[in-house]
């Protein structure tokens, strides 16, 4: 069921409204909640939503065989309309991060509404996944990003058939965001970022949808008789573990490694070359083996910048227990 | 005065950014007391720009004609977000990066998230009272005020009301002031008054001259600058508790026009302005005052969307 959650007058033009779709099975136990679209311009996860969407419809009407609802599965797909439409992170009537409004107040701004909707709606949630993109001018591999995960968290994490995830950062921001509002209320839940900003990657996206389709069976939200969840292996990455490349000029940057792979101590990671001169500036090695999960997208680089990001070999191959 | 880069960084292009400190030393060994001055986190609110402007003139001047004047340490930090205030921009060109959303973490990788570590390092190292500049945003106009969260209000009160500001506002703490370099600086036990004056890319004239007597007055009251000429009396300020300041907000998406600038005194029931609709010729709503006090913030951006603020109206017992 498509609705509108919420339905905000414009000045000019129509509304900006938020919709949702919900699917309800016969006996409901769970409920999954998959919001997208919080950053304008992170067009990755608005296409998943919409895969899942035709998907589940598919469910529903009886045409994916041996599949049918069980819980309730809610997708909010595209939260900042107004970002998304003028095709920007964010909203420039309010040049206001819409990931540092939740919980959000129903008697403020437009983008402080909508973040008390989507908060509204998701908080009673068991599960829940947020879909992103790289930050502005990174590109991601795709990974997750779940803090102290439990036992039930890692296996919903492994049921995302995604090979890494990573501790998110605890910065003073963080109570500011969904996900950290959903930590708050014991809310089993991932974010899942892939690809970059201002771009879709049909074929990635492609890749992570059976993933996503497999989590929600696992949080049996969706049924299949004949299908049982897959648990997945995947790597629990500590901040500890990570590796950040810094540049030290400012020019082009020229990566030579591809995202996704594995980058031994030493090895070249690309240049930095004057942009008017193209003479190199700078030879970026990297300064210990690790799994390149981020990489600097846009090739104009200030120097002090970050360039990338290697995920280390952990001492220990489990997340250690605390 | 001496000039001296707390960070900087190359441009893609090989140019330097700079982000600079003018210091006024003391003639002490030991100086009464350091303060200091930052402006420009946010690009484009330039009153506080000017402010340091009109305080480096003044000050120079003092140290020009009266070098014993200076007692204690005096820092200026003008444009804190250099890029930002060049093209006049809210937010850390090229990464879209609230600033003043950058303090208080753990060590960020964003270069944004780099400089704000060294700002605060630099000020806990510089000062022992900090005046952060802030004007409104785009939509609101306010009037020269400090902005106090509540559980620092003991100890900002006292020097908020050297500043010549209309009024002094301790509102509730939030979660998101805290990544702002006005409280990481006040957990730091070092107190930073925050000053709220005006509307972005504007200059109130009137507002920042009041803002300079307070700040010189400020000066003089802590015993950094002893001069035989003190300087004129200021205002004391109005200080108004969280329970005291009532929000008007739009009703309606249109556009608002406001029937008056802010005002010391306006009576309840009094017409603030109206929102009327941009496309049939209606009015949609008139904005009255809820309660008699100070309407000491009024919109200015005409765009309005059901919710929008259009006045703080502080209610005076």
């Amino acid at each position: 069921m498509k609705e509108t959650i919420l339905s905000i007058q414009s000045p000019l033009g129509p509304p900006t409204e938020l919709v949702q779709f919900t699917w309800e099975g016969v006996q409901p136990k769970n409920t999954i909640s998959i919001v997208s679209g919080i950053q304008g311009n992170h067009q990755n996860g608005i296409y998943l939503c919409s895969r899942l969407v035709r998907f589940l419809n598919s469910v529903e009407s009886g045409k994916e065989p041996g599949y049918y609802l069980k819980g309730v599965i809610k997708i909010i797909p595209t939260t900042n309309l107004s970002a998304i439409q003028e095709g920007k992170g964010l909203w420039s009537f309010h040049d206001l991060d819409m990931n540092l409004a939740f919980p959000g107040n129903d008697q403020g701004e437009v983008p402080e509404q909508i973040a008390a909707t989507v908060y509204r709606q998701t908080k009673d949630s068991q599960f829940g996944i947020i879909l992103q993109s790289g930050n502005t001018h990174y590109n991601d591999a795709p990974h997750l990003l779940c803090l102290n995960p439990d036992g039930l968290a890692k296996n919903f994490a492994r049921s995302l058939a995604i090979k890494n995830a990573r501790e998110p950062k605890i910065s003073s921001t963080f109570r500011l965001c969904l996900y950290g509002q959903w930590v708050d209320q014991m809310i089993t839940s991932v974010i899942l970022s892939a690809g970059k900003p201002n771009h879709l990657d049909i074929s990635l996206c492609e890749t992570i949808l059976p993933g996503l389709i497999n989590s929600l069976l696992w949080s049996e939200v969706l049924g299949n008789d004949q299908k049982k969840p897959i648990k997945y292996q995947l790597k629990f990455n500590r901040q500890s573990n990570e590796q950040f490349v810094i540049s030290n000029a400012g020019g082009f940057f020229m990566p030579i490694v591809k995202l996704g792979s594995e980058v031994t101590k030493g090895q070249k990671i690309g240049e930095i070359v004057d942009i008017h001169s193209n003479t190199t500036l700078e030879s970026i090695l990297s300064s210990s083996s690790g799994y390149l999960v981020t990489l600097r997208n846009h090739p104009m680089v200030y120097q002090r910048e970050l360039l990338a990001i290697l995920l280390g070999k952990p001492k220990f191959p489990f997340w250690p227990i605390k | 005065m001496q000039s001296q880069t707390i960070s900087s960084y190359q441009t893609p292009s090989g140019q330097r950014v700079e982000i600079l400190k003018q210091s006024f030393p003391s003639l002490r060994k030991r100086p009464v007391k350091k303060v200091a001055f930052v402006s420009g986190l946010h690009g484009n609110e330039l009153e506080g720009v000017y402010i340091c402007h009109l305080l480096t003139k003044h000050l120079s001047e003092l140290q020009r004609t009266q070098p014993e004047a200076f007692q204690g340490e005096i820092h200026i930090y003008p444009t804190v977000n250099p890029q930002a205030t060049a093209i006049g921009t809210r937010l850390w060109p090229f990464l879209s990066i609230d600033y003043n959303r950058q303090f208080g973490g753990p060590d960020g990788n964003s270069l944004a998230s780099k400089c704000a570590q060294e700002l605060l390092n630099d000020l806990k190292s510089s000062a022992d009272i900090v005046i952060d500049f802030h004007a409104s945003n785009l939509h609101l106009k306010e009037t020269p005020q400090i902005r106090i969260t509540e559980g620092f209000h003991k100890k900002l009160i006292p020097l908020g009301v050297h500043c010549n500001t209309d009024l002094i506002w301790v509102h509730p703490s939030l979660p998101m002031f805290k990544s702002t370099l006005g409280y990481n600086m006040n957990q730091s036990k070092i107190p930073t008054l925050v000053i709220e004056t005006g509307i972005a890319l504007r200059i109130n004239q009137n507002f920042s001259n009041r803002i300079l007597l307070g700040m010189l007055n400020l000066l003089y009251q802590v015993g950094v600058i002893v001069t035989n000429n003190p300087p004129a009396p200021v205002k004391r300020p109005i200080i108004v508790q969280p329970s005291q300041v009532i929000q008007v907000h739009s009703k309606h998406a249109g556009l608002f026009v406001g029937h008056t600038d802010i005002k010391k005194k306006i009576a309840a029931g009094e017409v603030i302005g109206e929102v009327v609709d941009a496309q049939n010729g209606q009015t949609l709503q008139e904005v009255t005052a809820a309660e008699s006090g100070f309407l000491f913030t009024i919109r200015e951006h005409p765009l309005v969307y059901p919710g929008a603020l259009l006045g703080r109206i502080a209610k005076i017992t």
